[in-house]
């Protein structure tokens, strides 16, 4: 009894040995396998190599950073560094309404801002530039004022976390 | 990839305009009651005070019946959030006038007496431990003069 896979290969063997020399055949295999190293430079993965950004005069730093001001009290993937930005949650994740906010010195203009680090939530973690830092960052019994816990709880899409935003609330002095 | 695997380059334009317009020159200052909401509640109950469904109760509906009597007025103060912040007195009794004034779905009558210090710290000094039993007890007990409020006699919002 004849397997149907091995009648339709044998059928494209014969054939394509009819029709194609192996000069052929290896010529263009090379071509195959020399075009599928030229695919990382295509221009899709360039923006990995781009310089730190400098910010701007009065909002200084790179975002994607842990040192950037605003990030002064940040706990979590920056979604900077996830597809989305400061103060926006990448595609497929939804910002948690309730989260904490702090405040955080802008050195460019000496003002303390009213930062409020929302979280990212509905996909699993992002894993790029985890930043730990705790300025004025309470003990979990203080929640209101604690870094430390999953703020997707409150999230209507579920407890995945994936990244953390710092949007710019207020000024406070 | 980092940026821009998802922001494609007009999408990472817009964020960097976004971003500088929002820093273009600095916001006007947050009035220090509204920072101390910002900075104190915010977080849970959101900016207007809705809360979020189904997890965290909504100020707009009870504020005002609860601040018209006594009972209702030490609850606002004895609540773990208030009553454990590290406000002072006075600016907590301040902080509870601005939210009354500007958070409440419900007109305020006239009513309304501001709290003071001497009276927050009346209250705060004894913890509330039922805080969720007390709150449908008040809330019932208002019935009769605002009315029933939407959300929180179905349980939609706690």
């Amino acid at each position: 009894m004849h397997n149907p896979i091995d009648d339709l290969v044998e059928r494209l063997a014969r054939g394509m040995a009819r029709r194609v020399s192996r000069r052929h055949f290896i010529g263009g295999f090379g071509a195959l396998l020399f075009g599928a190293g030229a695919v990382p430079l295509l221009p899709v993965a360039r923006g990995e190599s781009r310089p730190p950004a400098q910010g701007t005069a009065t909002d200084p730093g790179d975002p994607r950073t842990c040192e950037y001001w605003r990030h002064c009290a940040i706990d979590g993937f920056l979604c900077s560094c996830c597809g989305g930005s400061v103060h926006s949650c990448p595609p497929g994740t939804e910002a948690s309404a309730v989260t904490w906010l702090g405040t955080c010195h802008n050195p460019a203009d000496g003002h303390d801002y009213i930062v409020s680090y929302n979280d990212c939530c509905g996909k699993s973690e992002c894993g790029r530039c985890l930043c730990n830092r705790n300025e004025d960052d309470k003990p979990l019994y203080v929640p209101g004022k604690s870094n430390d816990y999953n703020w997707c709880a409150g999230s209507q899409v579920g407890i995945a976390y994936h990244c953390s935003t710092a949007r710019i609330a207020g000024l406070a002095k | 990839m980092r940026r821009g695997g998802c922001c494609g380059v007009g999408f990472a334009l817009v964020c960097a305009c976004t971003t500088t317009e929002l820093l273009a020159q600095p916001p006007a200052l947050t009035p220090p009651t509204q920072a101390n909401y910002m900075l104190n509640c915010m977080g849970c109950h959101v900016a207007d005070g809705s809360g979020a469904a189904g997890k965290v109760p909504s100020l707009r509906d009870t504020l005002v019946p609860l601040a018209m009597s006594p009972a209702g007025r030490r609850f606002l103060v004895q609540v773990p959030g208030a009553s454990q912040s590290s406000l002072s007195d006075l600016e907590l009794a301040q902080l509870l006038d601005w939210m009354v004034r500007n958070l409440s779905a419900r007109a305020v009558p006239p009513d309304f007496v501001d709290f003071t210090a001497a009276e927050v710290a009346r209250y705060r000094r004894y913890p509330l431990v039922d805080v969720r039993g007390t709150r449908a007890r008040l809330l019932a007990a208002t019935w009769e003069r605002f009315g029933t409020m939407s959300g929180t006699a179905s349980g939609a919002r706690r």
